[in-house]
């Protein structure tokens, strides 16, 4: 038997013309914890789905367990012991957690009548293999993230699994809940399960990580023990960049504050907060999920409630009432969930980019010009280098990455004081120009 | 019963229609002056009448529900039953079948049924398309083949004396007291308990079963747990269908007449009734307790209406609030559950 329990050389995948995996190889060694790294629309999920068999890949060699393996189901690669825990963890929010336990070996058991003492057993037997307790006939939607996900682990383990791939499993959690994840997470890697971990944050893949993969644009640039690796290399071989050059150095920053707050309070959200916010300057408000940052955002793009406190926009004292209001007071806002909350997916590239500043495209009567829209459009998608041959598709045809260009440009093109960032990387920056 | 499973029970819509079925019952017992259950006898013209009404309602109920849980909606089963109906008993009549056994009939119209529902089912399960939208599309293409291509006419003196005699069929009779009016429980009740049994035993003892709750609670998850999506649902709208053209002809042997036209909007009424019985328009929710409930609350509102004093044009009032009220509580508690 190799070293490595899975192994996958010269992995190639395009999709009409984007070349999503490009000659990738990748291994991971049994009772090993390997972070699979890399920034959005990097070809993560798409190799994670040819290893789970929801993709077939074009070129490469697949050997699990040393032996080879062509084109599979995704039935198959449970049979041989692959788990994969999606980011949405594929559980049924309105059942109870015994059936969500049980139901998947029900199914490959190919039964065709229930018996409750049977699911219930299942069930038990799914929760000790990591020693974990919680009312088996409780309804799952009810459950936390955190209880959801340890429940899904606890469903993978009943297949045997040799390999866990858990993707982006930290995303929804707050810094306790991640520790004790990371727990069970050990706990699984020390009874010799190989776990592949998916993740972009910095901080977790150096800290439970044995061994690194690096993705970028779809090719590997770095894979080898995590040991191995400094922090400055990894923020290189992610972005492609030094990050000396990356630093943002702050011209013009004007004397008075453009955006002002003062001692505001949104009731059981958030509590008593001030900043300044200066023309040309950055401001990064931070803090764990759940800690009220999203909120602070919502509360001054007008989604959110005002208890106390004010909100000074240069000079003028203000209440954002409504996104509407927020526009008209030039303040832009990117939500956390670009996908769903940012753009409308099924509309053209063109159209989600002028989505905020139709006013200024539309003629008497208003109609709408649709010949200067594409134009503007046009623009943006060259000055972002955003990936599309026609701004007339739609924005669903795009990556991830390119999606979020939209999103900014879309901002960019109305003529900002404020402009708020939800999370685009951890955190809420506020960024004035 | 623990703290906890009392909890669940609370939480449930099925708890609040109980309790609302029987302060309505209360009601309407006191306001008509005892006459909607007697002791010992229980069964009076009124409660009679009321079953009466619940037998199609409720069947037609059952296979809105099992479609719901599983995240469709089925706007096309009257126009089935309606299609399925006025075909066989054009057929029995013109082959002179039926004359003393209504069975052939009942297993024509469920073919019928049965092949309809499954062009539903094709195009659901191979297009992927949405289930109102294309439930939409066929019943109007059904209520067109029953009226336009095939001319069905209305069957009324003429219906074979089989299907006269069987919708006759009654469990017990009595006589009203205060009128003298003799009243009968029509047997047809039998078939109203056996499907709610078989429908109840599929949904809970099945795997079947638990596929529509899957299914309606999460499609891909349930695709990625083995199930095998595309054919349940081919499964569940034919088989919707086949259920469909045989309630069609339970209805035509208790009115005694064939009527192309009289399933038209039945649907209007029935999905609102399921999804105020706990049923969930978002699917993986729903019993057929809770909606066996609301069907009894419905049909004990429209036939108590002059007992309460209320004019009977009030009726179409208090349908579309109760049916309003139902919405908005399942919408909620969709929206709580989600947070």
């Amino acid at each position: 038997m190799s070293e490595y329990l899975l192994q996958m050389t010269g992995i190639d995948k395009r999709f009409g013309g984007v070349h999503a995996l490009d000659h990738v190889n990748f291994a991971v060694r049994p009772g090993k914890v390997m972070c699979l790294a890399g920034e959005n629309g990097c070809g993560k999920s798409t190799l994670v789905k040819i290893i789970s068999g929801a993709y077939t890949r074009d070129e490469g060699e697949v050997l699990f367990e040393g032996k080879p393996i062509q084109h599979i189901t995704p039935a198959e690669s449970s049979a041989l012991g692959i788990q994969v825990i999606y980011q949405d963890l594929s559980i049924f929010p309105n059942l109870t957690v015994m059936e969500n336990l049980a139901i998947n070996s029900e199914i490959t058991a190919k039964r065709k009548i229930v018996n409750r003492k049977r699911w219930e057993q299942t069930a038990k037997e799914a929760l000790s293999k990591i020693g974990y307790d919680i009312d088996l006939y409780a309804r799952m939607g009810d459950l936390s993230v955190a209880d959801k996900q340890l429940v899904a682990i606890c469903r993978a383990l009943l297949f045997n699994a040799k390999l866990i791939i858990m993707d982006e499993p930290t995303t929804a959690l707050t810094k306790k809940e991640v520790d004790a994840l990371f727990k069970t997470v050990r706990q699984l890697r020390d009874s010799g399960i190989a776990i592949m971990f998916i993740s972009h944050k910095t901080e977790e893949i150096f800290e439970i990580s044995d061994d690194v993969c690096i993705m970028r644009n779809g090719k590997n640039v770095y894979s080898g023990p995590t040991a191995e690796l400094t922090r400055k290399d990894f923020t290189y071989y992610m972005t492609g960049r030094e990050l000396e050059d990356d630093y943002f150095v702050p011209t013009n920053i004007s004397k008075e504050p453009v955006l002002k707050v003062d001692h505001l309070t949104w009731n059981g959200k958030f509590h008593d907060v001030s900043f300044d916010l200066r023309k040309g300057e950055i401001l990064g408000i931070t803090g764990l999920l759940g800690s009220g940052r999203t909120e602070l955002a919502l509360a001054l793009f007008g989604l959110g409630k005002v208890h106390s406190g004010t909100i000074t926009l240069n000079g003028q004292q203000v209440k954002i009432t409504s996104p509407i209001d927020a526009q008209k007071k030039r303040i832009g806002y990117v939500p956390e969930d670009r996908l769903t909350e940012g753009l409308c997916l099924r509309q053209p590239i063109a159209d989600n980019i002028m989505l905020a500043s139709l006013k200024q495209l539309t003629r008497a009567l208003g109609t709408l010009n649709h010949d200067e829209l594409f134009e503007k459009s046009n623009e943006w998608v060259k000055k972002f280098s955003i990936a599309t041959d026609d701004a007339h598709k739609h924005a669903s045809t795009l990556s991830g990455g390119n999606q979020q260009k939209i999103v900014l440009s879309k901002w960019l093109n109305n003529d900002l004081d404020v402009l708020i960032l939800n999370g685009p990387t951890v955190g809420v920056e506020s960024w004035a120009r | 019963m623990n703290k906890a499973k009392l909890k669940r029970m609370t939480r449930r819509t099925e708890f609040y229609m109980s309790l609302v079925l029987l302060l309505l019952c209360a009601l309407v017992q006191i306001k008509s002056g005892g006459r909607l259950i007697t002791f010992p006898g229980i069964f009076t013209r009124m409660n009679v009448t009321v079953l009466r009404t619940m037998v199609v309602d409720g069947m037609f109920a059952m296979c809105c529900l099992v479609v719901m849980i599983s995240g469709g909606f089925d706007l096309s089963f009257p126009a089935i039953a309606a299609l399925s109906y006025s075909l066989s008993t054009t057929i029995c009549l013109n082959n002179g079948w039926c004359a003393t056994n209504p069975l052939a009939g009942f297993l024509l119209a469920a073919a019928i049924g049965w092949v309809l529902g499954m062009l539903n089912g094709w195009i659901i399960s191979n297009f992927k398309l949405n289930t109102m939208i294309v439930t939409l599309g066929t019943q109007t293409l059904f209520t067109g083949i029953s009226l336009g291509m095939l001319g069905m006419k209305e069957i009324t003196s003429t219906l074979p004396e089989g299907f006269k005699t069987f919708g006759k069929a009654f469990l017990l009779e009595g006589t009203d007291p205060s009128t003298g009016i003799r009243y009968t429980l029509t047997a047809m009740i039998l078939f109203l308990i056996a499907l709610c049994a078989l429908v109840s035993f599929m949904l809970n003892k099945t795997m079947f079963g638990r596929a529509l709750y899957a299914i309606g609670g999460n499609e891909v998850s349930a695709e990625r747990a083995g199930y095998n999506v595309k054919r349940t649902k081919f499964l569940l709208y034919s088989a919707v269908g086949a259920v469909a053209g045989f309630i069609g002809m339970i209805r035509v042997c208790m009115e005694s007449q064939s009527i192309p036209k009289a399933m038209t909007g039945r649907e209007m009424t029935i999905i609102p009734a399921v999804i105020l019985g706990g049923a969930s328009i978002f699917g993986g929710e729903g019993t057929v307790f809770g909606t066996m409930v609301a069907v009894g609350i419905i049909s004990l509102v429209a036939n108590s209406m002059l007992i309460l004093g209320i004019d009977p044009y009030w009726q179409q009032f208090f349908n579309g609030l109760i049916i309003l009220v139902g919405i908005t509580v399942s919408a909620l508690q969709a929206k709580r559950q989600k947070q």
